[in-house]
């Protein structure tokens, strides 16, 4: 009761006394000692979940960064970031082809995911019935929660054989993954637009039909403008989504560790080499699939940091 | 694969000696599986634990003493013969050259199936086929079958580097299965009617061929264990020896007895 009166409480009894009535004759305690301690445990429940997160990050950055940084030193940064061959039965370390497929693998998917995942969001937001949407919004959703070894089993049976009678080849390849990953991808950019569009305050909407605007016109000159930034967030976060599938792409790229040599032709990327090399790889070799992971983690930090940069632009109003 | 790499690494600090732990070559387990079961089955009190990682894995397992026994479907490279393990052969395994069914050619001999797999005849034509360009199929440098193969048949030489490479002698076979232009090579064992295993130098894959030594691709399946196996390794490599599994499980994989040899005087 007499702590309560103190002018200026300690920090940590701030949240206790907050929770107390302030009455004439001193102050009435709501809160017992046992909810307090529990609000405090609490407190710090939360806190160590959220450390807990910030340790796995560190703990693994520092991990793979201990294991893989001896790969610029023995191998050399240029010879494993420019290296134009993957032969680490001969001690060659080059990951360029790698990386390549990894970008060309990136792209391609988000070329056809996200016209396929945008048209969908603004479906959604914009234009579905009621009754629609809420069939169409839980299918999408539903497609985030499907396995990627799944999609990769789908990739091999069914799409494979298509794509090697349009290419002519065994149907392994960029093209393949492409499209597995493009479907993959579709849940995370389209539930991310979608937000984006419902943050658009509705004026925006009646001022736009009110100038005699159609629907159309005002989804693509007024809508998808205003929400632009926030479709560049969901694009990003798909292709961190994209560059780092590993199990579907390993079962539908073909693995070849080449060179990109056309759509119907087999590739290998970062992570699904990381995979195929894993249960053999010893010394150097092991060495530097940790180095390739290093390389994974700067590129999907780079992602997140441009997503960050690009929320301050919107926060900012640019 | 990992994960069993870990389930491995966890028994071993608690095993004690009813407890034996086996990796390595894919190849070999449905010998060491299904043996170290029907082992269990006899000898309740003892345990095997069996897991394919590929024979590399394996013999690195074995030697650094994360595995008890190390099963391999390769011999032990220059670099690995100061490791001081000890090679029992369990069974012969041949690799046997497959294609589309519908793939009207039946025999090639060693020299073209090295120039295919090296990337230097891009076309079924090129050896009597239809007008189609080949599709080749490789496993990954993992696999014990790619190393026999690639010793065997390409003379150590570099395999196209631009053929797609499949994890797993399932896959291989599903997409050959699948695919009409596909060539690729599987164990003998393995071979089902979904895919054609075409006769190589004209000699069919066969026991009686790969016995008798006129059958090319051919190669040992061995289990090594760090110094002479003791205590419960050779009680169950002596198991996989005895005549129950060697004519039985050995056979039903399509791996040929260790001891045929012997019988057909070969």
């Amino acid at each position: 009761m007499a702590e309560g009166l103190r002018p200026d409480p300690m920090p940590e009894e701030r949240e206790a006394t907050a929770l107390s009535v302030r009455g004439d004759a001193g102050t009435l305690k709501l809160v017992s000692k046992a909810t307090y301690f529990k609000e405090a445990a609490l407190k710090n429940l939360f806190l160590a979940c959220a450390f807990m997160a910030v340790a796995a990050v560190a703990l693994i950055f520092v991990f793979v960064g201990y294991r893989g940084w001896p790969v610029f030193t023995e191998v050399g940064a240029s010879n494993f970031l420019f290296g134009r061959e993957w032969l680490p039965t001969q001690d060659l370390f080059g990951i360029l082809p790698l990386f390549v497929g990894s970008i060309v693998v990136t792209i391609g998917a988000l070329l056809l995911g996200t016209p396929l995942a945008v048209g969908a969001a603004v479906f959604l937001s914009e234009i579905a019935p009621p009754k629609v949407r809420s069939v169409v919004r839980p299918a999408i959703e539903l497609l985030a929660g499907v396995p990627s070894v799944v999609y990769g089993f789908f990739g091999l049976l069914i799409l494979r054989p298509i794509v090697a009678d349009l290419t002519g080849g065994l149907g392994f390849g960029p093209l393949t993954a492409w499209i597995i990953l493009a479907i993959m991808i579709v849940p995370t950019i389209a539930t991310l637009t979608e937000d984006a569009l419902q943050s658009i305050p509705n004026g925006i909407r009646e001022a736009s039909y009110a100038m005699g605007a159609t629907t159309w016109q005002t989804i693509s000159r007024v809508l998808l403008p205003a929400a632009k930034i926030g479709i560049v967030d969901a694009i990003i976060l798909g292709m961190g989504r994209a560059i780092g599938e590993t199990m579907a792409v390993l079962m539908v790229v073909g693995n070849a560790p080449g060179f990109f040599r056309g759509m119907g032709k087999p590739l290998s990327t970062l992570t699904s080499q990381i995979v195929m090399d894993m249960p053999y790889a010893s010394g150097l070799h092991r060495t530097a699939l940790f180095g390739m992971a290093i390389i994974l983690f700067l590129v999907s930090m780079g992602l997140v940091l441009t997503v960050r940069l690009l929320s301050r632009f919107k926060e900012e109003g640019l | 694969m990992l994960s069993m790499l870990f389930l491995g690494g966890c028994s071993r600090a608690s095993s004690a000696e009813h407890q034996l732990i086996v990796t390595g070559s894919t190849t070999i387990l449905p010998i060491s599986e299904v043996a170290a079961e029907d082992y269990h089955t006899l000898h309740p009190e003892e345990d095997v634990l069996v897991s394919g990682v590929g024979s590399s894995a394996g013999i690195e397992n074995v030697s650094s003493g994360t595995s008890d026994i190390g099963t391999s479907s390769r011999e032990l490279k220059d670099e690995e013969l100061d490791l001081g393990l000890v090679d029992t052969p369990v069974a012969y395994d041949a690799i046997a050259v497959i294609v589309n069914p519908s793939n009207p050619v039946t025999s090639l001999t060693t020299a073209q199936i090295k120039a295919i797999f090296q990337g230097k005849i891009t076309n079924w034509r090129e050896v009597g086929g239809l007008n189609l360009p080949i599709g080749l199929v490789n496993r990954d440098e993992a696999s014990g079958t790619r190393e026999a193969f690639g010793k065997i048949v390409l003379d150590k030489q570099r395999f196209d580097p631009t053929a797609v490479i499949l994890p797993g002698t399932g896959q291989v076979r599903s997409v050959v299965a699948q695919a009409p232009s596909a060539i690729g090579y599987i164990s003998l064992g393995f071979v089902t009617d979904d895919v054609k295993a075409i006769s190589v130098d004209g000699i069919v894959a066969s026991e009686k061929t790969v016995v008798s030594g006129e059958y090319p691709i051919q190669r040992i399946l061995h289990m090594f264990t760090k110094g002479e196996p003791t205590g419960l390794a050779k009680r169950y490599i002596d198991y996989v020896l005895s005549a129950d599994i060697q004519n039985s499980v050995v056979r039903d994989a399509g791996f040929i007895p260790i001891t045929a040899k012997a019988v057909n005087g070969g």
